[in-house]
């Protein structure tokens, strides 16, 4: 893509999210909004084959309508109660609407089917883009609202957290398996929102270290299905044998990162009395951990059928910065020891 | 006064339910011409008259007749209006929807809702529309370059999804 275009639509990807970060008045946290949601297409449509333009479609019109209920439902607050302030939203209308609006925005179940369909059309790299910082600007928004009914988010997170398991099971394609791990993710976000917003903010960004490294390992590996991944150790063999841990790290196991978030939010669900809620949540990752675990099993666990003498073969080494990547592993597997630190981080 | 406000107000429903009706974007364009008619006259008898004005001229007079020209290029041989009964059933039906609709939201609870935007009314000379676009330039000046910025963007992000002409994104441009 010409590199000035690129650069006014990365740009616009930034001041979007920012815009909406900064923005006290719903008016000004919509433009965000709709400015992420434009900067991202040509990026998505960018090589265009049919495939990827379906992609672009489906985003936009999801976008689309989210950010326009978005803007109903603060026109209706700005009309009954004369507020427009993010924080102050109390009529129940409104909130139910934003909280609707926003979970269409972010993809959480049962608003989730676009997900899996765009991120399978789009590249890894724009896919990543797509599952992290997009999300940042509807979280903003989320973690500010007063959330009208309480039943509505911890029903929005169990059905996510259920369908993300279930939906990735029958996947081979990463990307799709990526979509759903996204969607039980957001589902545990949500479920612990009204208890203690600052978890849905650890589980956002210990989320987002997980996904990096995973898109990476796939970039790397240029694998997009289950297939291409299994043959896929000769070409880095020592990340092979770090990639099980990632992955397991995403599904929630002790003692990498990933058990952070589900274990505070576990208990957080457990002194709120919810312990029902609680044992349904944990046993829905089961299911989300069995697709990871299939994936580590593919790629490292065993070598698909080989001739005896089958080797690393010769091969350029791959033009893609590995510094990120391995940033993002460290972090992804060693940061459980930091669990009081970081909590203290995040509650000031 | 009451009866022209009536009629504009009915122009108006009547011409969004041939925006929503009409298949073929030439008369469906025209009901959207016929809405945003009607809306300026109901916006001149509350007194936005530099709102209508601008309305009138940048939206009906810039952007509608450009997206009539590109409406034409497409071409349609034998465009579908109300003249076959399917259209016009459409029609009838959103018509009976808006009565219904009428019906249930009938009664004053809306009197509250409308906030006077200027006191003096036709003794100023300072309305509640220029007023606006003043603030909008002086308090509002960030957020009035953001929205440059974002159809800066926009014209842009248009312009690279339809680069190539058949060989990019959009094989119909």
């Amino acid at each position: 893509m010409n590199p000035y275009i690129l650069a006014i639509l990365l740009f616009s990807l930034g001041l979007g999210t920012t815009i909406t970060f900064a923005s006290s008045h719903w008016l000004l946290a919509w433009m965000g909004l709709e400015m992420n949601t434009l900067a991202i297409m040509p990026l998505m449509a960018q090589h265009h084959h049919p495939r990827a333009i379906e992609a672009t479609t489906k985003y936009f019109l999801t976008q689309a309508a989210a950010a326009a209920t978005l803007l109903f439902a603060s026109v209706t607050n700005a009309w009954l109660t004369g507020q427009w302030e993010i924080q102050q939203i109390t009529h129940p209308l409104p909130s139910t609407m934003i909280t609707l609006a926003l979970a269409l925005k972010i993809g959480l179940a049962p608003l989730h089917a676009w997900l899996p369909e765009v991120l399978q059309g789009l590249d890894l790299t724009t896919g990543l883009i797509l599952s992290t910082w997009q999300k940042l600007a509807p979280f903003a928004l989320i973690l500010q609202i007063q959330p009208s009914s309480s039943t509505l988010l911890i029903i929005l997170g169990l059905t996510s957290a259920l369908v993300g398991g279930w939906g990735g099971l029958n996947q081979t394609q990463l990307r799709k398996i990526l979509a759903y791990s996204s969607i039980a993710h957001l589902g545990w976000m949500i479920l612990v929102l009204q208890f203690s917003p600052s978890l849905t903010l650890l589980t956002l960004l210990t989320y987002f270290v997980m996904t990096f490294s995973t898109f990476l390992v796939f970039k790397l590996n240029k694998a997009t299905n289950i297939n291409t991944l299994a043959t896929s150790w000769t070409k880095a063999p020592t990340l092979t044998a770090l990639t099980p841990l990632i992955l397991l790290s995403l599904g929630g196991l002790p003692p990498l990162t990933g058990f952070m978030p589900k274990w505070l939010i576990l208990q957080e669900l457990t002194k709120q009395g919810l312990a029902p809620t609680a044992t349904l949540a944990a046993l829905s990752a089961l299911l989300s951990l069995y697709f990871y675990l299939r994936l580590s099993y593919a790629m490292s666990l065993t070598i698909s059928p080989n001739n005896l003498t089958g080797t690393t073969p010769w091969r350029f080494s791959s033009t893609q910065l590995t510094y990120p990547l391995a940033t993002s592993t460290a972090m992804t597997i060693c940061l459980l020891p930091l669990t009081p630190a970081i909590s203290a981080l995040l509650n000031p | 006064m009451v009866y022209i406000m009536f009629i504009f107000l009915l122009g108006l429903v009547l011409g969004l339910a041939a925006v929503a009706s009409n298949p073929s974007p030439y008369f469906a364009a025209l009901g959207l011409v016929a809405v945003a008619g009607m809306g300026c006259g109901v916006l001149v008898g509350h007194g936005g008259s530099f709102l209508s004005l601008i309305l009138f001229l940048i939206y009906l007079g810039g952007m509608l007749v450009v997206f009539a020209y590109s409406a034409a290029l497409a071409a349609e041989p034998y465009p579908e209006g109300w003249g076959s009964w399917p259209v016009l059933g459409v029609m009838m039906a959103y018509v009976l929807g808006v009565c219904v609709a009428a019906g249930l939201f009938w009664g004053g609870w809306y009197e509250g809702a409308w906030v006077s935007a200027d006191e003096f009314a036709e003794f100023s000379v300072f309305r509640g529309d220029i007023g606006g676009v003043a603030l909008m330039y002086s308090a509002g000046g960030g957020v009035l370059v953001m929205g440059a910025w974002v159809l800066l963007l926009t014209l842009l992000v248009v312009l690279e999804l339809t680069r190539g002409l058949s060989r990019g994104a959009l094989r119909a441009v």
